[in-house]
């Protein structure tokens, strides 16, 4: 790795730093400028009650100084503790969120890319064969189904009419319905997108060439082929890890898995300010992470690419 | 045929490296050919041998994660339902002959009767009974309960539901502007097996205070962790069971507890609450036999359960009130009118109430929401007894032929729909070549994110349209919708009430001018100058006899005295004046009395459910 992509690097690494701020300012203020608070129900609290937790809470002082704390705090890793969940640590709920969410992902994404990179080559080298059309009417129609009627629709299949899975993500084997749920649309995405850059790079003279010298069939596909045709599917990479920390939120929902996302949404509905924070910042820099990750990774498939 | 293969083949591996991804590849997903109700069985007991009555294991869902399972924080009952699992008060919901929820004494030998002090305050006397300990084997004192009631009525803690001790001395003190922070509540522990507690006056519904999860006991030095209720490893608890485990947000395991000192009545040996609250993954657990009991369907599949799941599929009442209500200070006349005063307050009350009439509500209770939900023409609800055990929302009204304030049976509709437009007439142009109204002010109808709510705004809409009255619909996310509210920035909205405890006290102190409740806005801003309401009193043998007064010269003075009665069937007589009252405003509109909707599998016996919808299985037995 040469100077110049270490600076590159290192500019990245500071303008994520730059975002997450950004992220943490807008969410911070637009959460406060919300109606509704953490302690309002269908039932008032009174007053005084009202008063005194806010007072606990640091919510009496000036927005402006809630803020200053606020970042002074998260700079200590200290996310402070949740409104409403009382007596738990913001810290402690998005470790324990993380640790089933971050299974849930890799799996997935792991699958997502597996899968689609395996079918995406047999479609483009059996391009239109029975195979190939079988392959891409399935990838047409995962990819054009939302996560939520996905999701659904496993759900009453495998859990409720057939009953092999349980519908719970707290459960034996609960994961796995949610990680079909999630991986399906990545990797219908990740086949279409390496049969159509396979289709290309098999178009290509130097794959004639390589035909012309004799060069096996297998040789041909794994060793100039494959590797050229993923291009793509790198660039892909950051947006499908951002499509699946966002989808999560949904598929977390519809099977009650105990991960971020569902956190992540009871803590808006409910005004948990902390833990909205906590959650936004978490995923946020996750989000940045991946999509560097990606970057960096296009330039080692393709030393083509300057990263400037 | 090679490509056929291919396929099935890179199908079926695609299967098994996901099974593999699972905890364990041992489970029902390897093979197709297993049933759901062998993979339920496997999931629930799986060792027990099927001749067995009772598997003492039984799994449950009855809502998302608690809040909290202090039970002096909780506010809400599905963590009141696993609270009441883990600790025991002076009192406690049991079962009676029948299988119903009775009030029965817990910690204590028996209720006993207060004891009438001179200065109108009243005082009860308990004996702890032997044997009680906690579940770290320490014994239980009367000093316990001392400091827990203390904590939880405090300004310390500051519970949402500190009010709840608002009834013993010593609470006003407390929450005054100039507390010192010190003062306590008369209630004291002479020795280790007494206490002693001094209400402000006779309240009736003191013996089923004790058994809400806001007066169980805890102990100083666990507390004393601010942390110790949100793991297993630091609860302390009284209750037949403890927290043997706790996988947050997704099932807290509660195990029963040998030492208990009832022990021997406890039949679940093992409860799984499970921690959801998607009622359509609820349902899904059901039908798959993994979840023996859920409190929540899907609305839509509502019809569908009540076909399927004759003897499942469960409602039962609840003590609360779906309601519209209407901001009173919002005009409601349209431009032309001249009226003011007394007589615009009136019109508008007659309006109101017409528009009350014009409310199909079997349409809604049978064909919208659908939960077997009934018909409400008053606003404390069905299920609240009255001063003689009747129930309280069949005496109200000014009319004996018919329950309530007006009559919402299903034949008198077309009655009602004539009176109110003859009214709507008196106030409104109305075009009799369209049959529709001119020139009433469009409505803005306000309801929190819903299907449920949306559904009922709906049906309320394109019954005024008939007439040509616009109503418009917004909606709000719940916090948003809350806050809106309660300001009062709002025109009509959609609201539901609860009650705390079988008292009407709970759903009318509610709407008096200071409180942080009264949304309708009654007494506050323009209408607390409006000097249109009237009381009588004096034949209750009370001075009281306002003729066009303030709100809080009214409602506020009704309410002082319902809370200052010490005359049982006196104060009661207060709440059907103040309900009187509060109709007559017809700022609240009442839809239809809640019921508690849920399902209990077939093979579960001797589960039982509060009149607050608290659920027991301490007592069941699980035929599996």
């Amino acid at each position: 790795m040469n100077t110049k992509t270490l600076m590159y690097i290192l500019k990245r690494i500071l303008l994520a730093v730059v975002t997450v701020w950004v992220v943490i300012t807008v969410t911070f203020f637009v959460m406060h400028a919300v109606p509704g608070g953490p302690f309002v129900g269908e039932k008032a609290v009174t007053p005084a009650v009202q008063a005194a937790m806010e007072a606990k809470y640091g919510l009496d002082k000036p927005l402006s100084e809630q803020y200053f704390t606020y970042l002074k705090d998260i700079t200590r890793l200290d996310f402070g503790p949740s409104l409403k969940s009382r007596g738990r640590y913001v810290t402690d709920m998005i470790f324990d969120g993380m640790k089933t969410s971050i299974k849930l992902g890799v799996i997935a994404a792991f699958i997502a890319l597996a899968f689609g990179v395996v079918f995406g080559a047999i479609a483009a080298l059996r391009r239109n064969k029975i195979i190939d059309r079988i392959i891409m009417v399935i990838t047409t129609a995962f990819v054009s189904m939302p996560s939520f009627i996905m999701g659904s629709l496993l759900l009453v299949v495998f859990s409720t009419k057939l009953g092999w899975l349980p519908a719970n993500g707290a459960q034996k084997n609960g994961l796995i319905l949610p990680i079909i749920t999630l991986s399906l649309y990545p990797m219908a995405y990740i086949t279409r997108l390496t049969r159509s850059s396979m289709l290309e790079v098999l178009g290509q003279d130097y794959i004639r060439t390589a035909k012309a010298k004799g060069v096996s069939g297998v040789k041909i596909i794994f060793g100039h082929a494959l590797k050229n045709s993923l291009i793509p599917v790198i660039t892909y990479f950051g947006p499908m890890l951002a499509y699946i920390v966002t989808g999560s939120l949904v598929v977390e929902q519809i099977f009650a898995v105990p991960g971020i996302g569902r956190a992540f949404v009871n803590s808006i509905t409910g005004r948990d300010y902390p833990l909205v924070m906590g959650t936004t910042i978490v995923l946020a820099t996750l989000i940045v992470i991946m999509n560097l990750i990606g970057d960096i990774m296009y330039k080692i498939v393709d030393p083509r690419i300057t990263l400037e | 045929m090679k490509k056929k293969l291919l396929s099935v083949l890179l199908a079926s591996s695609m299967l098994l490296s996901l099974a593999a991804c699972g905890k364990s590849s041992d489970a029902a997903n390897e093979a197709g050919s297993q049933t759901a109700a062998d993979s339920a069985a496997q999931e629930t007991s799986a060792a027990k041998p099927a001749e067995e009555k009772n598997s003492g294991i039984i799994n449950v869902c009855i809502g998302s994660e608690p809040q909290s399972l202090d039970p002096a924080i909780n506010s809400t009952v599905d963590g009141a339902t696993v609270i009441s699992h883990l600790f025991s008060g002076l009192a406690k919901w049991g079962a009676d002959a029948n299988g119903k929820a009775e009030l029965q004494p817990d910690c204590i030998e028996g209720f006993t009767e207060g004891v009438k002090n001179d200065d109108g305050t009243v005082t009860y006397t308990y004996k702890l009974r032997d044997g009680l300990k906690w579940s770290d084997g320490k014994d239980l004192t009367a000093g316990d309960f001392v400091y827990s009631w203390n904590r939880a009525a405090g300004t310390e803690l500051a519970a949402d539901y500190c009010y709840m001790f608002d009834v013993i001395v010593g609470y006003d003190e407390m929450w005054a502007d100039n507390a010192k922070g010190d003062e306590k509540l008369k209630v004291e522990a002479p020795d280790d097996k007494t206490i002693v507690v001094t209400l402000k006056n006779d309240v009736p519904y003191w013996n089923e205070l004790l058994a809400f999860p806001a007066y169980m006991p805890v102990r100083e030095d666990v507390v004393s962790n601010e942390s110790w209720a949100a793991e297993p490893s630091g609860y302390i608890c009284n209750g037949p069971y403890t927290i043997s485990d706790w996988q947050h947000n997704s099932v807290i395991k509660v195990t029963k507890r040998d030492d208990y000192v009832d022990a021997a009545d406890i039949t679940i040996n093992e409860i799984n609450f499970y921690l959801s609250d998607d009622q359509n993954n609820m349902l899904a657990n059901f039908e798959n036999g993994s979840w023996e009991f859920i409190d929540d369907v899907p609305t839509n599949e509502i019809p569908n359960l009540k076909e399927n799941y004759p003897t499942e599929f469960k409602v039962e009442g609840q003590l609360g009130t779906y309601f519209i209500c209407w901001n009173i200070n919002k005009n409601l006349l349209p431009k032309s009118s001249k009226l003011t005063g007394v007589e615009k307050t009136r019109a508008e009350e007659e309006i109101r109430n017409a528009f009350a009439l014009l409310i199909d509500r079997n349409y809604i209770v049978n064909d919208v929401a659908k939960g077997g939900q009934v018909p409400a023409s008053s606003f404390v609800a069905m299920g609240l007894t009255d001063a003689d055990g009747s129930q309280f929302y069949e005496n109200a009204g000014p009319d004996p032929s018919y329950v309530g304030y007006y009559d919402v049976k299903e034949d008198a509709y077309e009655a009602n729909w004539e009176k109110a437009l003859t009214t709507l007439k008196k106030y409104y142009t109305f075009d009799e070549a369209t049959q529709k109204f001119t020139d009433v002010p469009t409505i803005m109808y306000l309801y929190n994110t819903s299907e449920g709510h949306k559904a009922i705004a709906e049906a309320v809409q394109s019954t005024l349209a008939g007439i040509g009255i616009t109503m418009n619909l917004e909606n709000q996310e719940f916090a948003t919708c809350v806050e809106t509210r309660k300001k009062g920035d709002y025109y009509v909205a959609r609201h539901g009430w609860l009650g705390d405890y079988n008292d009407p006290i709970s759903f009318l102190d509610m709407w008096t001018s200071g409180s942080g409740n009264n949304d309708v806005q009654y007494g506050k801003g323009a209408n607390a100058d409006v000097k249109a309401y009237s009381i009588d009193l004096t034949d209750l043998g009370y001075e009281t006899k306002v003729e066009n007064g303030t709100w809080a010269e009214t409602y506020d003075v009704i309410i002082k005295d319902i809370k200052e009665s010490t005359d049982t069937k006196t104060r009661y007589e207060l709440m059907h004046r103040a309900e009187d009252l509060l109709m007559s405003t017809g700022c609240i509109c009442p839809i239809y009395f809640y019921t508690d909707i849920y399902m209990v599998d077939d093979s579960v016996s001797g589960f039982y459910s509060s009149p607050l919808g608290f659920k027991f299985f301490m007592h069941a037995k699980v035929n599996k």
